[in-house]
């Protein structure tokens, strides 16, 4: 009865909500799911990100030709961190995750040093809402979730259409194997982590119109971000999407229904119990599959 | 004649586990050199050093060049191509992703053709996922991505090990295949099959060549059953 009182006039925000959930995790899916990083910097990319757009919306006027130009800081500093640091840890988790976490702390304090800690904020590019058979659908929302629909589709088209994509799928399953047949394994990894970084970045500009930025924006959504990549199972695009829609729609709803703290609490324990229940999820997934292939 | 893979002693292993000590041996073009030795011995070792997968020390030359501290991929690039024993696909990657990087923009058409041609199997099941074939299917994978490529040298790990005897007769005369078009390096322990394709054997213990000369003769002198019995 709650929930039905902020229908039709916020239910778009479930819709929202789940974009940005799916939005700021796939940049994660690249570093995380398939090159097997625990990225404790992937926040601060985002962070990178928003203040691109900032500072370039405050040096130009024009907040678009930030956002245009945040996807490629945020790349060009991602690869930097991996190519000086991160690859030389592939094979060391523990001490990757060690040097994630101090990138991280040197990227927020190097963004509060240029920024200051004071708060920041990043125009609307466009304003304004308009209604739909009663849903009120604010213009710049939509382009998120818009954005978020074409980073997914052009992201499965790269990864299964392009030869990157495929030298990339064998990188990750095997390095050695694929350093054999002739793929620059090292070069594919600097890929993925410019991609990842460079999605991030576009997620940190496009959020930054609905947020406040401070320093320790980005650490908003590194938790959500890894929740949605190890409850969409590491290194599925399909499970990624799935517990985008499951943990940011759960979080919009609830939020309508109770405080954003208790909100937030049972979205982990679905979140807890997801993780729980998806191994066998995924044997029925794989016997069903099987059984297609036998019978092909 | 100019050998075109120079290995001088060569030494490898696992952090600070030594497994290969010293290795020397050479082989020719169009030559197939067997490497016998019991399990345990550094063959897969020596085989995955030559590749570039662990460093090494002493000093290897394909076909005139200095590889030691090169990756893989441009030791495949300069010729030299590897047929591992286990984990030979590529999961979720079908037989036609296989050879497609495997032919690294070469005319894919042609290898395709290539290696249905040698294994009819492998035309049939082009857009089957790679795991999904029988073991025997996935040596035969193996063996057609290195010849669709044309290399110099081919290194070879137990290519008919686990596989039914059936399978055996079709991969020995495709690796004859090879043998006529480029140099091989057999790792094998089946002595009937290492003396039908090889014409030079080192044998391993603990990591050294403790025997090595013409792979007839050292069988006759029952050489080889001697130092591969248990």
């Amino acid at each position: 009865m709650i929930a039905a009182g902020f229908l039709p006039v916020d239910s778009f925000n479930v819709v929202v909500l789940a974009s940005v959930f799916i939005l700021i995790a796939v940049g994660l899916h690249f570093t995380f799911g398939l090159l097997n990083v625990v990225n404790l910097v992937h926040g601060e990319l985002i962070l990178v990100g928003a203040y691109t757009a900032f500072q370039i919306q405050e040096s130009t006027g024009s907040v678009v030709a930030g956002m245009a130009v945040a996807p490629f800081v945020a790349a060009f500093v991602g690869v930097a961190m991996e190519r000086g640091i991160l690859r030389f840890l592939y094979e060391r988790p523990l001490d990757s995750l060690l040097a994630t976490f101090g990138l991280a702390v040197i990227v927020r304090q190097v963004v509060q040093l240029l920024f200051s800690p004071n708060p920041r904020t990043v125009n609307d590019p466009i304003g304004g809402s308009f209604v739909v058979a009663g849903f009120n659908i604010p213009w710049w929302r939509l382009v998120i979730v818009l954005t978020m629909v074409a980073v997914v589709v052009a992201v499965s088209q790269v990864m299964t259409r392009t030869r990157f994509g495929l030298n990339a799928r064998a990188a990750v399953v095997n390095p050695g194997l694929a350093e054999t047949m002739g793929i620059n394994t090292g070069l594919v990894r600097a890929g993925l982590f410019a991609l990842g970084s460079a999605i991030a970045g576009l997620a940190g500009a496009m959020l930054a119109p609905i947020n406040t930025l401070n320093p320790q924006f980005g650490l908003l959504f590194l938790v959500n971000s890894f929740l949605v990549v190890i409850v969409g199972g590491k290194g599925s695009l399909r499970g990624l999407i799935g517990a985008g829609v499951v943990l940011g729609g759960s979080l919009a709803v609830l939020q309508f229904v109770i405080s954003t703290v208790f909100a937030q609490i049972i979205v982990l324990l679905i979140a807890i119990v997801a993780v729980r229940v998806r191994p066998v999820i995924g044997v029925r997934w794989g016997e069903w599959r099987q059984r297609r292939l036998r019978v092909a | 004649m100019t050998a075109v893979l120079e290995v001088d002693h060569l030494s490898s292993g696992y952090g600070s586990s030594t497994v290969v000590r010293g290795v020397s041996f050479e082989v020719q073009p169009r030559q197939v050199v067997c490497v016998m030795g019991r399990n345990g011995a550094g063959k897969t070792t020596l085989l995955k050093s030559l590749m570039g997968l662990l460093p090494f020390t002493g000093t290897v030359r394909l076909a005139g060049s200095e590889i030691s501290g090169w990756h893989g991929h441009r030791i495949k690039a300069h010729g030299m191509v590897w047929v591992p024993q286990e984990d030979t696909v590529f999961t979720g990657l079908t037989v036609r992703e296989h050879l497609v990087i495997a032919l690294s923009g070469q005319d894919l058409e042609r290898g395709i053709e290539a290696a249905s041609s040698l294994f009819p199997v492998i035309g049939d099941r082009l857009e089957q996922e790679a795991q999904t074939l029988s073991g025997g299917e996935r040596k035969m994978l193996g063996l057609a991505q290195a010849l669709v490529v044309d290399p110099k040298v081919v290194l070879m790990d137990e290519p008919t090990e686990g596989v039914a005897p059936v399978v055996v007769e079709q991969l020995i005369p495709a690796i004859e295949a090879l043998a006529r078009k480029a140099s091989v390096v057999l790792v094998e322990q089946n002595v009937d099959t290492a003396v039908a394709l090889g014409s030079h054997a080192y044998v391993l213990e603990r990591g050294s060549i403790v025997e090595s000369g013409n792979i007839r003769e050292l069988h006759a002198g029952g050489v080889l059953e001697e130092r591969l019995a248990l």
